[in-house]
């Protein structure tokens, strides 16, 4: 990936004064934060804190939910995403999303990854070479490569989601956003995606949404920690894990409140 | 606040705004339709409002509490027995069809194999998609003919019975067959015997669907001519025994429609019609209103 100048600095992501309304109630109030190159971002909080709706105002995807309304700005290279001439689409291509269960589509390996490609009319040459490379970066291919053919749902759930990965992969964006992508995985399958994540990291920026404090350890740098829609602190990992300056924080680490 | 887009400095994918002529055409017709769509659904919904003026034009002026109540078969502007024996008819038929449909669709949902099950499923629907006049005369042969039952009150009810049973059978196999593996599997994983299943989980699942479909049923029931006027004949009195004649709303319309322009029994056309689009619409409207009701209430049972 070529190095492009950005438009202020180093952070290819940045949220500021982000707010979304439920007609008068905020899921998420005055929430800013920077997303730097090659980084790991953690969002943690207790269910309900507003994490899986802050992560999908991150690429728009907030909007296919009816009733919500989303004030303030996301940057993305100096762009604002959500000005009226943006296209969505367009967003989705650069910030790709991987869900909480593996979303594979009933067709074959090779197909599901080069999903996102068919959709721009790359060549099959081109194609070919971009599905390779996406499921090596996944770290599925040495374990799908005899048979890119067969069935996806054949796959077993932790190759179902690092397909999900190298599918979002594979339209080579620069974010990806992954909401608690490994809640619906066994401890074996859950440490394949976290060793994906760990390489990913050096290449594209990543926004993980986890419950889980021991992978926001294992994985990230940065944490963010988000209450009832605000976020009440972020900082390096070592720092909000164990010397978190709001109670708050404390009791979740801690373990008090789920 | 506005975005300054830099110019220059970004790679060609990296750039969000997208000022193509497709995309503005898109756009463009995106926002259009959204007009569009409400004034395709007036020109829908005029053919309906047509109908309900026309009839209430022709109806209203001359429909009094006394035609509604009348029973007095020397009056001919009175509506009491048909819409009497309409109720008397629908009520039995009903009870025919519910017992059938809602057994037949448990059971079907439940306790049939897969191949069972579909042989089931395509008979429904075959007996759904048959035309009302052909199952009229399968009533009139079978009931009227064959049993020698003659132009009676029980024969309209069950031919009338076997068109509705269909459409209640097919939305209970809907509604329990959809109730989610897992809701299923949590009920058997605790002990419960199949029965208690359908008793006690299945029944408040399906419930809101299953009534949906009863008063569909109703409602298209309540609408058909040809199993009534093919199995029974009209009286100006209500049935007396279960083998009586008896008058149902439709086959009244069908016959005094059949008068010179300007009799009375025109007139008594349009008021029973007219009654009929009430109570059609009134059905339609509780459906709606039970299933926006319980849906409500099942929120989050299949997340």
């Amino acid at each position: 990936m070529s190095a492009t100048p950005t438009a202020n600095g180093s952070s290819v992501l940045s949220v500021e004064h982000l707010s979304v309304l439920a007609k008068e109630r905020y899921l998420l109030h005055d929430v800013s934060l920077e997303f730097p190159r090659q980084s790991l971002t953690a969002v943690v909080g207790p269910s309900g804190c507003g994490k899986t709706t802050f992560v999908r105002t991150l690429n728009r995807m907030v909007e296919m939910t009816r009733g919500l309304h989303v004030e303030g700005v996301v940057n993305y290279l100096g762009q604002n995403i959500y000005d009226p001439g943006v296209n969505p689409v367009l967003v989705r291509r650069r910030i790709g999303m991987v869900f909480q269960r593996p979303t594979v589509f009933p067709m074959s390996v090779f197909e599901n990854a080069a999903f996102g490609l068919r959709l721009v009319h790359e060549d099959e040459d081109a194609i070919d070479k971009a599905v390779t490379e996406a499921l090596q970066r996944a770290g599925l291919w040495d374990e799908v490569k005899g048979e890119l053919n067969r069935s996806a749902l054949g796959l077993s759930g932790g190759q179902q989601q690092r397909l999900c990965i190298a599918r979002a992969l594979a339209v080579r964006p620069r974010v990806l956003l992954l909401d608690e992508p490994t809640s619906a995985l066994d401890p074996m399958a859950t440490q394949r995606v976290e060793a994906t994540l760990r390489r990913l990291k050096e290449e594209i920026v990543l926004v993980l949404v986890t419950h889980n404090v021991g992978q926001a350890a294992r994985i990230s740098e940065r944490v963010a920690f988000l209450h009832s829609g605000n976020l009440i602190e972020v900082g390096p990992t070592a720092d909000i894990l164990e010397r978190p300056r709001d109670p708050k924080t404390q009791e979740f680490i801690t373990g008090r409140f789920q | 606040m506005a975005t300054v887009l830099p110019e220059g400095g970004l790679a060609p994918e990296d750039v969000l705004f997208d000022r193509s002529a497709r995309t503005r055409w898109r756009l463009g017709f995106d926002r259009y339709a959204g007009y569009l769509l409400p004034l395709l659904f007036l020109v829908a919904i005029i053919p309906i409002i047509d109908l309900v003026y026309y009839v209430g034009s022709q109806a209203l002026p001359t429909l009094t509490y006394a035609v509604l109540t009348s029973f007095n078969y020397r009056v001919v502007d009175a509506l009491g027995v048909p819409i009497v024996s309409t109720a008397e008819v629908m009520a039995l038929a009903t009870l025919f069809a519910v017992l059938l449909g809602v057994f037949g669709g448990v059971a079907t949902a439940e306790f049939l194999s897969d191949s069972a099950a579909g042989w089931v499923r395509v008979s429904a629907n075959m007996l759904a998609g048959t035309p009302s006049v052909v199952l009229g005369y399968f009533g009139y042969f079978t009931f009227c003919l064959y049993f020698g039952w003659g132009l009676a009150f029980i024969a309209g009810v069950l031919t009338l019975a076997f068109f509705m049973t269909p459409y209640i059978f097919r939305i209970t196999d809907l509604a329990f067959s959809s109730i989610p593996r897992h809701i299923r599997e949590a009920a058997y994983g605790s002990g419960t015997r199949p029965y208690q299943y359908i008793l006690k989980v299945g029944t408040p699942i399906a419930f809101p669907q299953v009534l949906n479909g009863v008063f569909l049923a109703v409602a298209i029931g309540v609408g058909e001519t040809a199993p009534i006027v093919l199995t029974t004949t009209g009286s100006k009195i209500l049935p007396q025994t279960l083998f009586s004649p008896v008058t149902f709303l439709t086959a009244l319309i069908w016959e005094d429609f059949s008068y010179p322009a300007g009799s009375p029994a025109i007139a008594l056309a349009f008021q029973a019609a007219f009654i009929l689009l009430v109570v059609v619409v009134g059905l339609n409207v509780l459906v709606r209103v039970i299933s926006a009701r319980y849906r409500k209430r099942l929120e989050g049972l299949y997340q």
